[in-house]
């Protein structure tokens, strides 16, 4: 993996791991966000489902246009509670065998609260060749616009970052 | 997102041009250098260069290539006409310069993948408050 080739966001939560871990997981149509930048369905009604196991999907189902319709986000490739998860990340528009990877840790920390790590990874592998619609915002792009500038972006990112 | 930014990927959606990003990143170059570095025909490489510049991924400096660098240039293009293409008087001025990485330009990019990161922030922030609501402990 190209070094810098990773979103990572970290936050903390006042309950104790196991309970992160569980809502985390089992609760997660209650907490994503909705709407075009978050979910496939969009405004209209829609579920998110994860599959409490290894080898279990995240997807959303929801009202399409021409009926029922499912979206298949990834797999689950770690599921290890209350201390780390790991999913595949598919945009809606990712061609076959085009994927990123998510990892999510849960930490305890001294007081019994949570510390949370996403690591959001894998993006030099996409071909980077999805023509770019003027004026998307990013959180559409890993939404449904997936495949990213990954390798260029990491570089540069060294690249600016060094600079 | 800036329009700018737009350019800038639309610039960098070619694989040859992200390769010229990625040897500019080790030092400038002059265009027949990243021609042969990328096994690209001159001219190729004149329109890639045109791209990255107008995208403002890329600069050229002006007048500080070595003299034999035309003479070099020139007598390679005729060498190379097996499978190459004819040189371009166009871009002979092209060949001179020394491009090198323009650094500013890549701000937009990086504010860019932070975007990446605000989603899941986003995302996150919202669990907290989710799980907190519903099952934080009073303190």
């Amino acid at each position: 993996m190209i070094a810098g080739d990773q979103a990572v966001v970290t936050v903390r939560v006042e309950v104790e791991p196991d309970v992160a871990f569980e809502v985390f997981t089992t609760e997660i149509d209650r907490w994503w966000r909705r709407g075009i930048a978050y979910r496939v369905a969009g405004r209209r009604p829609g579920t998110l489902v994860m599959e409490p196991k290894v080898g279990g999907r995240l997807f959303e189902q929801y009202d399409g246009a021409d009926g029922p319709a499912l979206h298949v986000t990834g797999t689950i490739t770690a599921w290890e509670p209350p201390a780390r998860l790991a999913f595949e990340w598919r945009g809606s528009n990712f061609a076959p065998g085009e994927v990123t990877f998510v990892e999510v840790t849960f930490s305890r920390t001294e007081s019994g609260a949570t510390e949370l790590r996403l690591v959001h990874k894998g993006f030099a592998a996409l071909r980077p060749d999805h023509p770019v619609r003027h004026g998307e915002p990013a959180a559409v792009f890993i939404g449904r616009l997936g495949r990213w500038w990954g390798d260029l972006l990491s570089s540069l990112r060294e690249h600016v970052t060094k600079g | 997102m800036q329009p700018n930014l737009d350019l800038t990927f639309r610039a960098l959606a070619d694989p040859t041009r992200r390769d010229v990003i990625r040897v500019l990143q080790k030092g400038p170059r002059r265009a027949s250098d990243l021609a042969d570095a990328l096994r690209a025909s001159r001219p190729a490489m004149s329109r890639h260069l045109r791209v990255l510049r107008t995208a403002g991924l890329v600069e050229a400096g002006v007048g500080t290539a070595p003299a034999e660098s035309a003479a070099r240039g020139g007598g390679r293009a005729a060498g190379d006409a097996g499978g190459r293409a004819v040189p371009d008087p166009a871009d002979a001025d092209a060949r001179e310069r020394i491009y090198s990485l323009a650094p500013g330009s890549f701000e937009q990019l990086r504010s860019w993948l932070d975007e990446v990161e605000q989603f899941w922030g986003v995302q996150l922030a919202s669990f907290k408050d989710h799980v907190e609501r519903t099952r934080g402990k009073k303190r």
